[in-house]
């Protein structure tokens, strides 16, 4: 199984490490990185605290980009160019052919939110004389995320094209925010369990201004990612198994 | 070869139907369809476009989801995965990543396939010297001709050494020495054992390898069987001769038909019946026999014939 969904991953990887989207947005992500000592500070000490909260946001919408634009065409381009028959006509299940696609996508946004937090991690050292180690707990939950996001992507890839997948895959990533604004009434509130949500996945508070994530929070972080990544990808192996190619 | 021997390839009732949308009619690309090839041996798959070849296929291969039908290759449901293990596809007009080169991508299908990473760099030479691309190991794909592109598209298809191969137009895009090398590469595999099931519009290709054919029309099988006996035309014999003069003898004329003079050698057919008469009469007009033969068509003239003739039936549906 492995031997198989390895090779598809590493394809992803090596071709995404060619596209100039994860460049110029890892680029242009620093340049903003660099500009964040500059906005108006919010008081005396607690400027370090205001760095990491909008580093937080800016690696967040850095993985975002990168995740959907490899996760949102992947599929759908093999399709359309036609290279997956060579893949799939071998002995590679259909569900092995999404999953590689999705790790090799979960590796990229991996080793972008890798980058993107070592470039936190010098400006933050050379700006306020901090080691930053907190940032590394909020990347990692932010790549979680993005799993979780490049998962469902990958998932509504498997039937449709690249502009309803992008469209399909913010709408959900707004409603798994917007669990206690939707359903926060009185009268939802007992929905609210039924409801995949990805605040678990929101760590700003104790990175930027706490003492980090506990280590339990990290796990149950970690089972949530497997929830509902697994979740997507087993429906998006279901919808791709009975398309025809 | 013996007739009890298990087909490598075996599609019984094959059938698929497309329905765009709910509520719309469906369309059936193929009807009813069943081949089955013996092991060992090269069988042509002919048709004109939109015949149904194509996706008879990729329901063999598991690409496309059969509305009806059993596939099976060595014995083995080949729309599982697990039974193409021993299967090479190379698909029409193959697309491959281009960022790769030549050996990456030969490498990556290798993997998908179970071969060992001991013998991959083995293999890959072999086989891109074997297509006719050796020393192009390291070129990028996006800098590959057509050509090459479809001889790499062999080259993955051999990759996991096969028993049985499905070549869906393997000289589309190749120059005539290209076609000769894909030719002979089939024979060659054929002589090593290796199962080849070939869907072409080159009918001159497939008149020189293959081994049977079936002839699908409209998604149904028009007609199938070894070309021996699909060509030759029954109760009719080919008669090649030599120093008639200009025009054939009376006795003679009366018999020929399909008549054709080249460079002094005539060419005709006649009833069997009449063939005692026509060597005499070639004899007595002091002609030479140079080959007397079951008459047999072209294929192209038999498929062009084929299609005519099943055209009304086609149209009726």
């Amino acid at each position: 199984m492995m031997q198989r969904i390895w090779p598809i991953a590493l394809g992803v990887v090596a071709d995404s490490l060619r596209r100039k989207v994860v460049y110029v947005v890892l680029v242009f992500a620093a340049l903003l990185a660099f500009a964040i000592p500059s906005l108006p500070d919010y008081g005396l000490g607690v400027e370090s605290a205001v760095f990491r909260e909008v580093a937080l946001a800016l690696a967040f919408v850095t993985a975002l980009v990168v995740t959907l634009s490899l996760a949102a065409n992947r599929i759908p381009g093999e399709l359309e160019r036609r290279t997956v028959y060579n893949v799939v006509a071998k002995r590679v299940s259909r569900w092995e052919y999404l999953v590689g696609t999705w790790l090799g996508v979960f590796l990229v946004a991996g080793g972008v939110m890798a980058a993107f937090t070592v470039i936190e991690q010098v400006i933050g050292l050379i700006t306020y004389g901090e080691y930053m180690w907190l940032l590394w707990e909020g990347a990692l939950a932010i790549w979680l995320e993005m799993g979780v996001v490049a998962a469902f992507a990958v998932a509504v890839s498997a039937i449709t094209g690249p502009v309803v997948v992008v469209t399909a895959t913010l709408t959900a990533l707004f409603i798994g925010h917007s669990r206690s604004t939707l359903l926060g009434g009185e009268g939802a509130l007992a929905l609210q369990p039924f409801m995949p949500s990805l605040d678990a996945f929101n760590v700003v508070n104790p990175v930027a201004h706490g003492d980090g994530v506990p280590p339990l929070y990290l796990a149950s972080m970690l089972v949530v990612f497997l929830g509902l990544a697994g979740t997507s990808l087993f429906v998006g192996s279901a919808l791709l198994s009975r398309r025809d190619l | 070869m013996s007739q009890t021997t298990a087909p490598a390839i075996h599609i019984e009732g094959a059938r698929k139907a497309y329905k765009p949308i709910v509520g719309a009619p469906s369309r059936e690309a193929v009807a009813d369809v069943s081949i089955s090839v013996a092991p060992g041996t090269i069988h042509g798959l002919l048709g004109p476009n939109g015949a149904g070849k194509t996706t008879t296929i990729k329901m063999l291969l598991g690409l496309v989801r059969p509305t009806a039908g059993m596939f099976r290759i060595l014995g083995e449901d080949s729309t599982l995965p697990a039974g193409r293990r021993g299967v090479g596809f190379m698909p029409e007009q193959p697309y491959f990543p281009q960022h790769l080169t030549a050996a990456h991508a030969l490498k990556l299908y290798a993997q998908l396939s179970g071969v060992p990473s001991s013998e991959i760099a083995g293999r890959t030479s072999a086989l891109l010297e074997r297509v006719g691309l050796a020393g192009r190991e390291r070129s990028t794909l996006s800098t590959f001709s057509r050509g090459m592109l479809q001889r790499l598209g062999i080259a993955q298809a051999l990759i996991n050494e096969p028993t049985v191969v499905v070549l869906d137009e393997p000289a589309s895009g190749l120059d005539p020495v290209g076609q000769r090398d894909v030719r002979n590469l089939m024979l060659s595999l054929r002589d090593s054992g290796v199962t080849v099931l070939l869907s072409s519009h080159q009918l001159s290709e497939v008149e020189t390898v293959c081994d049977e054919v079936t002839i699908l029309n409209a998604g149904r099988v028009a007609a199938k069987g070894d070309l021996d006996t699909l060509l030759d035309i029954e109760g009719r014999t080919s008669i090649r001769a030599r120093g008639l003069g200009d025009s054939l003898p009376s006795t003679l004329a009366e018999h020929a038909v399909n008549v054709a003079v080249s460079g002094g050698v005539w060419v005709f057919s006649v009833a069997d019946d009449a063939v005692r008469a026509a060597v005499d009469a070639v004899d007595d007009a002091g002609g030479r026999i140079e080959a007397i033969a079951p008459m047999r068509d072209s294929l192209e003239d038999y498929f062009a014939r084929l299609l005519a003739e099943t055209a009304g039936e086609v149209g009726a549906r």
